[in-house]
């Protein structure tokens, strides 16, 4: 087991990886900009080492400094947390350099699955579904309608320059392709000067479900069900949560073999999340693989009572996985919501600042992962987010129940924060009945979409 | 506050520590530190950016194998005089120790590599200077060396190239390190008499003894950015004048701008950018060898016409694009118009590849003149035009189109390198004037334009001149000593501007309308007289939006005019020249 452990990150990740450091007997040294000298990572680290100005890239993102904190103190291993370096396969391969061990894949592993291309290859490669379409640059609606009918309708034809849904069309059958087709070029001509249209797959309604797994070097790999983040706004998660409603046993277990296999087809190792869309017919199409811990871990944490921080340290350190598939189970419902220090009535404006009151929210089924403390001055360089509110409950109910509640009791003054835009989501009579899919916070909160 | 609610540890750093194998350390070589902007850099990334710092872009100097790796095709370098006899002309005590210290640091045998090899598939005689070798001080083995593949090169009828990095004489061989700067000047003297091409590409740095021989002998000179480059090193320059030397001096934009490097490449471009000079110097493209016969097949094949339709064509053409009555006046002002196509424009609807060239190698670059070569219809050609601004900022780099003398030095500069590979020349005049001003009576305004009427007249290659808009007295002149003068339709050509004619014989620039009428200077009075020998219609409305159909026309009475002096003898086109002016 490591005797030291680095952690290349900061905020309530890092406080998150100290803790459990600190539960296994583990010391730890934390990295800190200049404007994170007050910051509760560097705190609560046994050691810590200032490795730059605030901005990022002289930072965080700095790797030979980091590496040379790392040295320094003798450290034998860096925990990069999600962000930052977390899938830089350049930093994984200079910690195999410089005997660190990086917690987390292979280099070679992150290069294969960082490449979107490539991933969707090796997918295809072993099975695993795909959003149908072409990489193929398509300039008639009689090519288009070509491909279309091959890949099945309804197909979405999209401009190569488009964005913003500008040149974008729905095709639902072979009778308003052409049309489709034509006004979305002309609107791309108009809009961006290019007439390269591509077709893919139209998934209606889809569910962004993301599966967790875990492997070690020994080629064992469980998966820890599924986490449903289709509340999303411009495809930043806002909330998530475990179970996915519309999952039945069966097709978690489908899924979660999928994911497993994914995983396999790749020699994989360390935590990692498939992402898949899921449509209305409950098809699901692999989109692509986060080699890291992810933000919205703890409601996989809360449902498995697996803690994920530790297990990745133990698989980095050689140990065997702790639990087989079988010992798996998912128990009872469990809700994320991320809050931070942003204006929703302002297009969700970063709001840093200093808190000057806080209250935090308690009991039983509630968990709060934060760097946040009264009188913390939220710095503009970095991400915004300023705590994650995780409940858990018997079931959804119970779960959204005690996540009004928790919602209620945070308090946070002196900065502008997005909880009250939280309640409205917990609130909304949609949101309760589980009819959610990645079109939600459009569809229902269009007044902040601007 | 937060620091006294937890408590904490500090550790001290033993920077003595060192750690045992396998736990966590940095190893040797993994970083380097950028000595230019202190940035510890990942060495593999140096590697694959051609030993250009990732971070602040500096230039690391390059052994000299990397070097010919990064240069020459794979597979093709042939070296030549890999190992030569140590000699110690002084016996000079110490010094072959020091060479021995040198050998095993560098693995080289000396501070230079020369050998043969192809470069985009042409071959070239190449020598590559590592600076690590004794600050590549030049004795009596590195003299040698060059010389030897100089003369061999000669011999062989291959280019040269030399990437330069020197410190300067090596002090340890005394006077014969000297006498290697005329050896090695000598050898490249005679390359030039041979017409074989030399391109001395100067790197960081170069200084003293090599910069006063070989580096600066270059037919083209090319340098790395920011290199160093000067006779004297900037901290005894320092030393005797007893002042700072300003920021930037004698790096490799200071020596451009004041007319020593004809262009500054990037290392990632210079592979390309040497095998496309090479491809222009292949001789049996110069003009007296297959010139025109490369550029009528080119034309014919482009066209789809065969050469003999092309002066039948010129001549359609040009009655398509019949002539429009004007007064003398309104020519005057269409010819100075600020929309009207410049040199450049031309140059970019006529030819392929420019390639321009700075410097007058005494002075300056002027940006009122532009030069270089390029292709027309295959064929290579020297280009130079007088250059007028697009807006003020631009006209200001340009001095509006006013050559100073290092204009017209670095004009016939070029044209004398023109000659030396067969190449005919191309002028196009657009001057108010040459610049009247206090530097350029200093730097000899007057003798610079009287010496390119004396060398034009005698130069052994087709000249071909064409006003395409005021054509400034003398000024227009430096440049139009030529075997055809034609004009664009609405150009001038005149003994001095419509303004100071009125006002020196009638006391009055206001009568400069009236002037112009008796001047005689539109393009039509001018070729009534005999004094241009064609004129390029132009159209109603002449703008860069109607420059390509008037540069087809070009085009055509070009490949015309070439094509008519096919198998002329260089003797004999400047004896014809000699006759167009002389019967004036």
């Amino acid at each position: 087991m490591f005797d030291k452990i680095l952690v290349a990150n900061r905020g309530e990740i890092a406080v998150r990886i100290i803790r459990a450091c600190r539960e296994m007997g583990i010391k730890t040294v934390a990295v800190y900009s200049e404007a994170d000298r007050d910051a509760l990572h560097t705190m609560l680290a046994d050691e810590a080492i200032c490795i730059g100005p605030a901005a990022s890239s002289q930072s965080y993102l700095n790797m030979e400094r980091i590496l040379s904190a790392c040295v320094v103190t003798q450290a034998d291993a860096i925990h990069p947390g999600f962000g930052f370096l977390s899938e830089n396969a350049r930093f994984a391969e200079l910690c195999e350099k410089c005997s660190i061990a990086f917690i987390g894949p292979s280099a070679e592993i992150i290069n294969r699955m960082g490449n979107k291309s490539e991933a969707r290859k090796t997918m295809m490669e072993a099975g695993i579904p795909v959003v149908p379409g072409t990489k193929e640059p398509v300039f008639t609606a009689e090519r288009g309608l070509e491909l279309a009918e091959s890949i099945g309708f309804p197909v979405m034809i999209k401009a190569s320059s488009g964005g913003g849904g500008k040149g974008m069309r729905v095709s639902r059958s072979r009778e308003d392709f052409t049309e489709n087709f034509q006004n979305a070029q002309l609107e791309s001509v108009k809009g961006f000067s290019d007439d390269t249209m591509y077709i893919e797959k139209y998934i209606e309604q889809p569910r962004h479900i993301e599966f967790q797994i875990m492997a070690d070097k020994y080629g064992n790999v469980v998966h820890l069900g599924e986490r449903d983040c289709s509340i999303q706004r411009r495809h930043q998660k806002v909330l998530e949560e475990s179970p996915c409603q519309v999952i039945s046993d069966e097709l978690r277990k489908k899924m979660g073999q999928t994911a497993v296999m994914a995983a396999k087809a790749v020699n994989y190792e360390n935590a990692g999340t498939i992402e898949f869309l899921l449509d209305k017919d409950k098809n699901f199409y692999f989109m692509e693989m986060n080699t890291r811990i992810q933000v919205e871990h703890p409601v996989t944490e809360m449902v498995t009572g697996l803690d994920l921080i530790k297990e990745q340290i133990r698989v980095a350190a050689g140990e065997p996985l702790s639990v087989k598939q079988e010992d798996i189970t998912i128990s009872g419902h469990a809700l994320e919501c991320r809050i931070n220090a942003e204006n929703p009535s302002r297009n969700f404006m970063p709001c840093p600042g200093k808190i000057t009151n806080i209250h935090l929210p308690g009991g039983n089924g509630v968990r709060l992962d934060t760097h946040i403390y009264s009188d913390y001055i939220v710095p503009p360089n970095y991400d915004s987010m300023l705590l994650k509110l995780i409940v858990h409950g018997k079931d959804r109910q119970e779960a959204i129940a005690k996540m009004r509640s928790a919602l209620g009791e945070l308090i946070i003054e002196g900065i502008e924060t997005n909880v009250d835009f939280q309640y409205e989501i917990i609130n909304h009579p949609a949101f309760q009945s589980g009819e959610t899919d990645t079109g939600f916070i459009p569809q229902y909160f269009s007044q902040y979409c601007k | 506050m937060i620091r006294d609610m937890f408590k904490k540890t500090y550790t001290r750093i033993d920077t003595r520590y060192r750690a045992q194998k396998g736990e966590p350390s940095i190893p040797e070589g993994l970083w380097r530190k950028c000595n230019k902007c202190g940035q510890p850099i990942y060495v593999e990334d140096v590697k694959s950016n051609y030993y250009v710092c990732p971070k602040c872009g500096g230039y690391f100097r390059m052994h000299a194998y990397r070097r010919i790796e990064m240069l020459v095709d794979e597979g093709t370098f042939e070296e030549w005089n890999q190992h030569m006899e140590f000699s110690n002309p002084l016996d000079f005590p110490g010094y072959e120790k020091k060479v021995q210290a040198a050998r095993e640091k560098t693995n080289l045998d000396e501070a230079i590599v020369t050998g043969k090899g192809n470069i985009g598939g042409y071959p070239a005689v190449i020598g590559v200077c590592d600076a690590r070798f004794m600050m590549s001080s030049m004795g009596h083995n590195v003299g040698e060396k060059i010389t030897q593949a100089v003369e061999r090169a000669t011999r062989e009828k291959l280019p040269v190239i030399i990437f330069a990095a020197s410190g300067g004489a090596r002090m340890q061989e005394g006077l014969v390190s000297l006498m290697q700067m005329a050896k090695t000047s000598a050898a490249l003297k005679k390359h030039h008499e041979a017409g074989q091409l030399f391109i001395s590409v100067l790197t960081d740095p170069t200084t003293g003894g090599v910069t006063a021989s070989f580096a600066m002998l270059g037919d083209i000179i090319i340098a790395e950015p920011k290199a160093l480059i000067g006779f004297a090193g900037p901290r005894v320059i320092e030393q005797t004048i007893g002042q700072k030397l300003p920021e930037g001096f004698q790096r490799a934009e200071f020596l451009q701008d004041h007319g020593f490097v004809d262009m500054i490449v990037e290392r990632k471009d210079q592979k390309q950018v040497i095998s496309q000079i090479l491809a222009l110097h292949q001789q049996d493209l110069s003009f007296f060898q297959d010139g025109v016969k490369i550029m009528r097949e080119r034309i014919v094949s482009e066209a789809g016409v065969s050469a003999e339709d092309t002066a039948g064509n010129v001549k359609k053409n040009e009655e398509k694009r019949s002539l429009t009555e004007r007064s003398a006046w309104d020519t005057v002002l269409l010819s100075r118009k600020s929309d009207r196509p410049t040199a450049l424009d031309y140059i970019d609807a006529l030819f392929d590849g420019f390639m321009e060239f700075h410097g007058d190698r005494y002075f300056k670059d002027d940006g009122a003149v532009v030069g270089g070569i390029a292709y027309f219809h295959g064929m290579p050609v020297t280009v130079i035009g007088q250059q007028k601004g697009k807006n003020t900022k631009d006209n200001i780099r340009r001095n509006f189109g006013m050559p100073s003398p290092d204009g017209y030095r670095k004009a016939l500069r070029l044209m004398k390198q023109a000659e030396t590979f067969g190449r005919p020349v191309i002028c196009f005049v657009d001057t108010p004037g040459a610049f009247c001003g206090l530097e350029a009576e200093e730097r000899g305004q007057g003798e610079a334009i009287a010496r390119n009427l004396f060398e034009m007249s005698d130069l052994k290659v087709p000249i071909l001149s064409i006003v395409i808009g005021e054509g400034g007295s003398g000024g227009a002149l430096a440049m139009a000593v030529a075997d055809q003068v034609w004009m664009m339709e609405n150009a001038i050509y005149s003994i001095l501007s419509p303004e100071g004619f009125a006002s020196i014989l009638w006391k009055d620039s206001k009568k400069a309308p009236e002037a112009a009428k008796y001047m005689k200077i539109t393009a039509s009075d001018l070729y009534e007289r005999g004094l241009i020998e064609r004129i390029i219609p132009e159209g109603e409305n002449f703008s860069l939006d109607e420059l390509p159909s008037a540069a087809a026309c070009m085009d055509e009475a070009m490949a015309e005019f070439f094509e008519n002096l096919e198998g002329e003898d260089g003797q004999v086109l400047a004896e014809n020249r000699y006759q167009r002016f002389r019967r004036i």
